[in-house]
């Protein structure tokens, strides 16, 4: 039993770490602009499916997957900012990015679909059957390199954020764009960094995620509806509380296949969405923002 | 300010009464309604018909609580699903007539919404956006999941048309025609549409365009906001209800999937495309975004894809959606002739 519960805490750690990837993109565009990019989703299918594609033409280099896949999901960053964002950004609306990135989301999945056909994709990369054993548990080599991308990704965003001058930069554009733009941060270059680092935030999520995932051109959308979930738990905006709302997700989602049942793993995380929200409206860390009456 | 405001071209809401003008308008549409299906007489653009009218009726009940209300609900198609299931199964699991299953599977979708506002008063913006996103993913799950009553992925089928209207010495009206199935529902759309129009001309259009611009000050005016907000999201998803009480006979089959949240970003974009905050936008917008993927099959897989640039250009340049589109021709084509 104790190992059961031991084992799924590891798969948990695995796609939670996956989850955290994908929801720091959001979070972070949030902290710089105040918005959401529902596109995202769609950087993190699109790189899942430029893994697959470079490890098969490659013949089985499941590394130069990922990293293409990192530079694919920049270089998508890099356009929806320049083609959305940006020119949204005057008309100062909440809603008009959302919307308009739910259009170049439709666009992206069925223009995946018009080349890639709904059938799943079968993804495995060489690593998912080198298997670790630890007495009762088990961890494939795929999962170590999971967990170990995204740990070492994580942190060098974490240090980039804390130590470097342009991670200050950023972080002060998210404070208060007006005041930073007065110290001579020119904040467009910083939104389009936000961006960049984001989306290949999501592009990686998406090169790992692909052999998990049921890889059709929709895989994206079941992963970003949790990774909402994760930034409004954790607090929008919040680079620490998305981290442990994501692995804390993750963990419910192992539990929940094992001991209830795979079909309640959205009801449950979603459940806790709203708890969370009816108990503490900004999350379960909150989001350090002020309201201007 | 909200930042909705913006992008919202309506003018404010004055205080008229039943104008002469909108009374004309209101007939010019039930004519266009009793006409339409005698010259569309091909069954297959008479299904598309009763789409645009059921669009309709989610396009207008969706702008009453986003762009009157300013609330950023994305979750439009867990109201509808409600509605949908609701008075299916009371028909085919109880027994009950169609109309009393009508009746409560649209109130059911409305208190569903009163309870969602619930988090909408103490959340703004994105926040509610996600809640009402994760409302709409809960109840596509449940749906998916609870087998026993829904049948999951199976679905529903065999679902009946509504009962016919039997009155002695007239011909029988039979729903199962979907001439007179249109009739019904875009006489339904056109019925809330008045309401909603009378609606947001009176006081309470006012209070939730206040609410919407700005709730602090329109709480120190003593506006209940709580109240009004709850108002607003079980008016939007009763219609949304409702909507779904007749896709269920129409299609005669359910399945999960037609309510899964994509849905709600399809019903969105059609508010959007007609001009947000107007209520005779989204008319225009569910039906072009409606017809127009009809027009697009002849080229295949491209449909979607052009469906999805269409949402993504109108925000770029067109922010008013159509209605601005009309507004700025009228405006030229006035200028125009004033400087002759």
């Amino acid at each position: 039993m104790s190992s059961i519960v031991l084992q799924q805490a590891i798969n948990g750690i695995v796609v939670g770490s996956l989850y955290v990837l994908v929801a720091l993109g959001l979070t972070l565009i949030y902290g710089v602009l105040v918005q959401i990019n529902f596109a995202h989703a769609d950087i993190v299918t699109l790189g899942a499916f430029a893994a697959y594609g470079v490890t098969h033409l490659l013949s089985g280099n499941y590394l130069a997957g990922i990293a293409a896949a990192l530079v694919l999901g920049a270089a998508l960053g890099w356009l929806i900012n320049a083609g959305i964002f940006a020119p949204l950004r005057e008309r100062g609306s909440e809603l008009l990015p959302l919307i308009a990135t739910i259009g170049v989301s439709i666009m992206l999945q069925n223009t995946m679909l018009a080349l890639l056909g709904p059938i799943p994709y079968a993804f495995d990369t060489p690593y998912s059957n080198q298997v670790l054993r630890f007495g009762t548990l088990f961890l494939t080599m795929q999962n170590v390199l999971i967990i170990l991308v995204s740990s070492i990704s994580i942190g060098l965003l974490y240090g980039f954020m804390k130590f470097t001058f342009l991670g200050k930069a950023l972080r002060a554009v998210s404070q208060d764009r007006e005041t930073a733009g007065l110290m001579g941060i020119n904040p467009n270059h910083l939104i389009m960094l936000t961006f960049v680092i984001a989306s290949a935030l999501a592009g990686l999520g998406g090169a790992m995620l692909g052999p998990v995932l049921v890889l059709t051109p929709f895989a994206g959308t079941s992963v970003i509806v949790k990774a909402f979930a994760i930034v409004i738990i954790g607090g929008f905006g919040n680079v620490e509380g998305t981290i442990l709302a994501g692995l804390l997700v993750g963990l419910i989602e192992s539990y929940t296949t094992q001991f209830l049942d795979p079909g309640l793993i959205d009801i449950v995380v979603f459940a806790l969405l709203l708890l969370t929200l009816a108990v503490r409206p900004t999350g379960l860390i909150a989001e350090r923002r002020e309201e201007n009456v | 300010m909200s930042d909705l405001s913006p992008i919202i071209a309506a003018p404010k809401a004055k205080h008229r009464p039943f104008a002469i003008t909108r009374l004309a308008g209101f007939l010019i549409a039930a004519l266009v309604i009793i006409v339409l299906p005698l010259f569309v007489t091909d069954s297959y653009w008479r299904t598309n018909l009763i789409v645009s009218a059921i669009n309709v009726l989610l396009a207008i009940g969706l702008d009453f609580v986003l762009g009157y209300a300013g609330q950023l609900n994305i979750g439009q198609s867990a109201f509808y699903g409600i509605g949908a299931y609701a008075s299916t199964l009371l028909v085919m699991k109880l027994g009950l007539p169609f109309w009393a299953a009508f009746v409560i599977g649209t109130l059911a979708a409305g208190l569903a919404g009163a309870l969602l506002s619930f988090f909408a008063v103490r959340l703004r913006g994105h926040y509610l956006a996600i809640a009402s996103l994760g409302f709409a993913v809960i109840v596509y799950q449940i749906l998916l999941n609870w087998i026993s009553l829904t049948q999951g992925p199976l679905g529903i089928y065999g679902i009946k048309p509504p009962p016919a209207i039997a009155i002695p010495g007239v011909p029988q009206v039979v729903f199962a025609d979907l001439r007179n199935l249109f009739y019904l529902v875009a006489g339904f759309a056109l019925v809330v549409y008045i309401v909603l129009d009378q609606m947001v001309r009176s006081p309470i259009g006012e209070t939730l365009t206040a609410i919407r611009e700005d709730e602090v000050s329109a709480a120190s005016l003593g506006i209940d906001a709580p109240k009004w907000k709850a108002f607003a999201f079980a008016v939007s998803s009763a219609a949304a209800g409702a909507a779904g009480c007749f896709y269920a006979p129409f299609v005669g089959t359910l399945v999960p999937d037609a309510f899964f949240i994509t849905e709600s970003f399809t019903i969105l974009a059609m508010v959007i495309v007609g001009g947000m905050g107007t209520l005779i936008g989204p008319v225009f917008g569910a039906i072009l975004l409606t017809v127009l993927p009809e027009f697009l099959r002849s080229i295949g897989d491209l449909r979607l894809i052009v469906y999805g640039a269409s949402v993504t250009l109108v925000v770029l340049f067109m922010p008013g959606g159509i209605v601005e589109a009309f507004r700025l021709l009228r405006r030229r084509l006035y200028s125009e002739s004033g400087m002759r």
